[in-house]
């Protein structure tokens, strides 16, 4: 009777601890995305990318928003972290890039946070270069 | 007859050339917005977005500025996530913009020491626009421009709930600061 009880408590102990482990790392404190590890949504060429926006915004919202994509494309500018593709999508990276690969075709993945009707450019942050 | 056409040729990117000296446009897509919400002792509510465009009119002192909402970063994974989903609601709205005035801009009186301007403008995010007022230090940075500065906004103005239970962690009066250097496109 008495080792029952215990066992009730250490049990009943155990999963508060895991209930409240899982909303601290889980809920309060989770990790966020992780752009690099995700697998792309969409697979397009960075011109494709822009037309698409450039004819319809809110449809382009729709389908690419926030997503993870993978884009293909000519680098026309690097300056620090930021790199064009096509002179039309600038994507952010989270460290400095090298000027020595602009003119050369890359493919890289990034999310789309949207588009920038100031500079008419489609903009992708948390960028990592695939090849 | 031939040569006058010639003549005449020759003065077009003569003028188009001066146009383009009187529309000098300075512009940066790598500008800096931040926003800082936190109430103290309480967790810090803050966020930066380092992509954020705009484009100076050194003729007229026109300014515009915009950023995608998508781009502000927090510390924390579900702060990014309810400013996103429930407060700004990016997905609707995924901009914020302003478009305005810097009073009484001249190029030529602008030097690498700061000089205090007012921009005044309309601020538009959530759908909702109004009218801002910002006291910003501009200065020559180079060949371009510097300018800093920052202004207080409400959530109510943009017709932004912030729920009870969290209403006591998040600041009434919101600092938005920025921070541009802009160079000739």
């Amino acid at each position: 009777m008495n080792r029952k009880k215990v066992q009730w408590t250490a049990a009943i102990a155990l999963l508060l601890f895991c209930g409240a482990a899982y909303l601290y790392n889980g809920v309060l404190y989770k990790e966020a995305r992780n752009i690099e590890k995700e697998e792309a949504a969409h697979r397009l060429a960075a011109s494709q990318l822009l037309d698409a926006y450039k004819r319809d915004l809110s449809a382009s919202d729709q389908s690419y928003l926030n997503k993870t994509i993978e884009v293909s494309g000519k680098v026309t500018q690097v300056s620090d972290s930021l790199l064009t593709l096509d002179s039309g999508i600038t994507c952010t990276f989270g460290k400095m890039l090298s000027e020595n690969i602009v003119g050369a075709k890359v493919t890289l993945k990034g999310r789309c946070i949207g588009f920038d009707e100031l500079m008419e450019e489609v903009k992708l942050d948390q960028c990592t270069l695939i090849q | 007859m031939k040569l006058q056409k010639t003549r005449l040729l020759l003065w077009i990117p003569l003028l188009l050339g001066a146009l383009s000296a009187n529309a000098q446009k300075y512009i940066t897509k790598t500008g800096s917005v931040k926003f800082e919400a936190s109430v103290p002792s309480f967790e810090e509510v803050a966020a930066e977005n380092k992509s954020t465009s705009a484009v100076l009119e050194t003729a007229t002192g026109d300014f515009a500025a915009l950023t995608l909402m998508k781009g502000f970063r927090f510390k924390l994974a579900l702060m990014e996530e309810h400013f996103n989903e429930n407060y700004v609601e990016s997905d609707k709205y995924p901009k914020a913009s302003f478009k305005g005035k810097i009073e009484g801009f001249d190029a030529s009186k602008v030097t690498t020491a700061e000089k205090a301007f007012t921009i005044t403008g309309e601020l538009t995010l959530h759908g909702k626009t109004k009218k801002v007022s910002s006291t910003a230090k501009i200065s020559k940075s180079g060949a371009g421009y510097k300018i800093t500065g920052s202004f207080m906004v409400k959530p109510e103005d943009f017709a932004i709930e912030i729920p009870k239970i969290v209403s006591k962690k998040v600041a009434n009066d919101i600092a938005v600061d920025y921070n541009f250097v802009l160079n000739k496109q």
